[in-house]
């Protein structure tokens, strides 16, 4: 076992380096799920780490645990209103979407590659969600917009479909195990699961507003620390009672983040950061489970899956699942272009590594390099894709400042715009002390092209433009003042 | 938008004649009138004029950037010259100019406007800058300094 101080040094350094290595590739648009995947990976190989550490049971546990974060913040920041227009379409993608890519690749593997039915089934269960973390940060990135309601729809499906890849999986595993499926036992104890994860999740994340608005804590400290709590004992409890605890944690984000609750801001800056170090963390992680060495000894089979996966199973998945649905059909194309597979699927094969399936090892790899593959090429086409398919939309104006302005009945005072000249002596001192006329109002600064909302200290500079509100009458003193900062009138602090 | 989005060398001249502060603004509205964008040259006319009435857009250093809205162009436009002798423009600082910079925005595109004030304002506020453009002696090499002033600005 290493030394304590150095596993705490080289996680410092691994998650620093992921940090600002994805700083430094944030132009280049890789999915950031692949960098800190690689960057794992790399140190594994380069065996950075030593720490006896990358079992499947401890990384499962880890993952699990960042997975509970992940999803949850996911849910907090999930709009309702964007949501509920799309819910049957979401939970139909998130089920039957599941299933029909599943056992797309199934047949595949079966007919084609040559695996047994089971072992297929296996495989395409395995692989058959979205990623929630990697279509989330794509799609909230700076470089995709999409019309209508396609963003709401994406991000819901891959945080709600992880329970039926979850479950689908699961149920294989014991089916190889065992060596038979029981169709109608799967389906109710799905439903049941579902049910009881949707229900406590609901409740309890009413509960926790309840709560958390009724307590006065002693620190504000304790608000996020009291959720954090919560969406652990949330994922628990109902994976205890026999649910699903992912559903629960992702409904219970929703109704939490969508309702009143006490120091709203920072909850969701601390969940935002957890969220963020929980990736990190878990894509780290599960890098240290692999080498490229091994992950490319499978590229063939890998690639084929890959190739099956993106061009037939996940369309298949979309398009069936959304037959009566008011999709058009490049709209669809594109549901089915941002299939990224990320986390699950790896945290999903290390079930099968605490199996003793033979092909246990060979699916593990496969299933790393389709997650590659389907994040390099799905995520990185992205924004091109959205533009190709016409359904990309036009970037929300930010800054939308520059303010119109009626003069209104009655009134002389106009808005305009004005240059600060260049050898102005208005630019001494701030804007209160320069004497401007009454009811004048410098209301916004434009310097080297950006926006600046003066106030009374701000100072300006020369050539800064200026929108400003000035009486007619004041022209002349405004002139004045703004060339010689010699204002006639001197309101002091 | 840049600068050179806009401005391209028909619409530049190096030695604008004429000797009021009118004529010089009245020749930059003909030279920007060529372009179709333009459509009723007497309404930019007024929009330009009634602007300068307010205030003097003689900025200072030599240099004024005569501008206003309307809706009598589809879309911004721009001219520059180099006037062939100082023109009495009174600025705000009461020296002559020799650097003129017209910029016609519609009135339904204020943020676009205002921003290539602002970058405008900020070129010019830099007199090595201005010291290339009073001897540039073609449209072309005047273009050419915008170009590459605008190359070297951070983009934000």
């Amino acid at each position: 076992m290493t030394d304590f101080n150095t596993i705490l040094f080289v996680a410092s350094f691994l998650i620093l380096a992921s940090v600002i290595v994805a700083r430094l590739v944030d132009n280049i648009g890789i999915p950031t799920l692949l960098l800190f995947l690689g960057i794992g990976i790399v140190a594994h190989s380069e065996r950075l780490v030593e720490f006896g550490f990358a079992t499947p049971a401890l990384t499962q546990y880890i993952a699990t645990i960042a997975l509970i974060f992940i999803i949850f913040a996911g849910g907090l920041e999930t709009q309702w209103h964007q949501v509920k227009p799309i819910l049957r379409y979401g939970i139909t993608l998130a089920t039957g979407g599941v299933l029909i890519t599943a056992l797309v690749v199934a047949l595949f593997a079966w007919k084609v590659l040559g695996y047994s039915l089971l072992e297929g089934l296996l495989l395409g269960s395995i692989i058959s969600s979205t990623d929630a973390p990697a279509v989330f940060s794509i799609l909230r990135s700076k470089k995709v917009s999409l019309k209508g309601t396609l963003k709401p729809l994406l991000e819901f499906e891959s945080g709600s479909n992880d329970p039926t890849a979850m479950f689908l999986t699961l149920t294989m595993v014991a089916a190889v195990n065992t060596g038979q499926i029981a169709v109608g036992g799967m389906i109710v104890t799905f439903v049941l699961q579902m049910c009881i994860g949707i229900v406590v999740g609901i409740v309890f994340g009413r509960l926790v507003v309840t709560l958390v608005n009724s307590i006065r804590f002693s620190y504000e400290g304790f608000y996020p620390v009291s959720v954090f709590a919560a969406a652990v004992g949330i994922y628990a409890s109902s994976s205890l009672v026999g649910g699903n605890g992912i559903l629960a944690v992702y409904l219970a984000g929703i109704v939490i983040g969508n309702s009143e609750i006490v120091h709203k801001k920072s909850l969701l800056r601390f969940f935002d950061g957890l969220a963020w170090l929980s990736q990190i963390t878990m894509f780290l992680v599960l890098g240290f489970l692999v080498t490229p060495k091994e992950v490319f000894s499978h590229a063939q089979g890998g690639f084929i899956v890959s190739a099956v996966l993106i061009f037939l199973a996940r369309p298949l998945g979309v398009f069936l699942s959304l037959v009566p649905s008011r999709f058009n059909i490049r709209e669809k194309f594109f549901l089915s272009w941002v299939g990224i597979r990320g986390a699950m699927p790896i945290i999903l094969s290390t079930f099968l590594m605490t199996t003793q399936l033979p092909q246990s090892i060979e699916f593990v790899r496969i299933v790393f390099f389709i997650v590659l593959t389907s994040a390099l090429v799905q995520g990185w086409s992205i924004p091109y894709v959205a533009r190709l398919l016409g359904v990309d939309a036009p970037q929300p104006q930010i800054q939308r400042f520059p303010l119109e302005f009626e003069t209104p009945q009655g009134s002389d005072t106009e808005l305009y715009d004005f240059i600060v000249p260049y050898n102005s002596t208005a630019t001494s001192k701030p804007i209160v002390e320069l004497g401007l006329p009454k009811g004048t109002l410098i209301v916004l600064i434009i310097r080297n092209e950006k926006y600046i909302v003066p106030s009374g200290g701000t100072i300006l500079e020369p050539g800064d433009t200026i929108l400003a509100l000035v009486k007619k009458a004041h022209l002349e003193d405004f002139r004045k003042v703004i060339t010689t900062g010699e204002g006639t009138e001197f309101f002091p602090l | 938008m840049k600068i050179t989005d806009i401005l391209t060398e028909d619409y530049v001249r190096v030695h604008l004649e004429g000797t009021s502060k009118e004529e010089i603004i009245d020749a930059m509205i003909d030279l920007v009138a060529k372009q179709p964008k333009v459509l009723d040259k007497e309404r930019v006319r007024k929009a330009i004029f009634e602007r300068e009435k307010i205030m003097s857009t003689g900025v200072g250093s030599g240099f004024a950037i005569p501008h206003g809205k309307t809706d009598a162009v589809s879309d911004i436009v721009a001219a520059f010259a180099v006037t062939a002798q100082p023109i009495d423009y009174q600025s705000l600082d009461d020296q002559p100019v020799r650097l003129v910079f017209l910029l016609v925005g519609r009135d339904t595109m204020v943020g676009p406007h205002i921003k290539l004030l602002s970058r405008i304002s900020r070129l010019m506020n830099n007199e090595d800058f201005r010291k290339q453009l009073l001897e540039a002696k073609t449209p072309k090499e005047v273009i050419d300094i915008f170009k590459q002033a605008e190359e070297t600005l951070t983009e934000s």
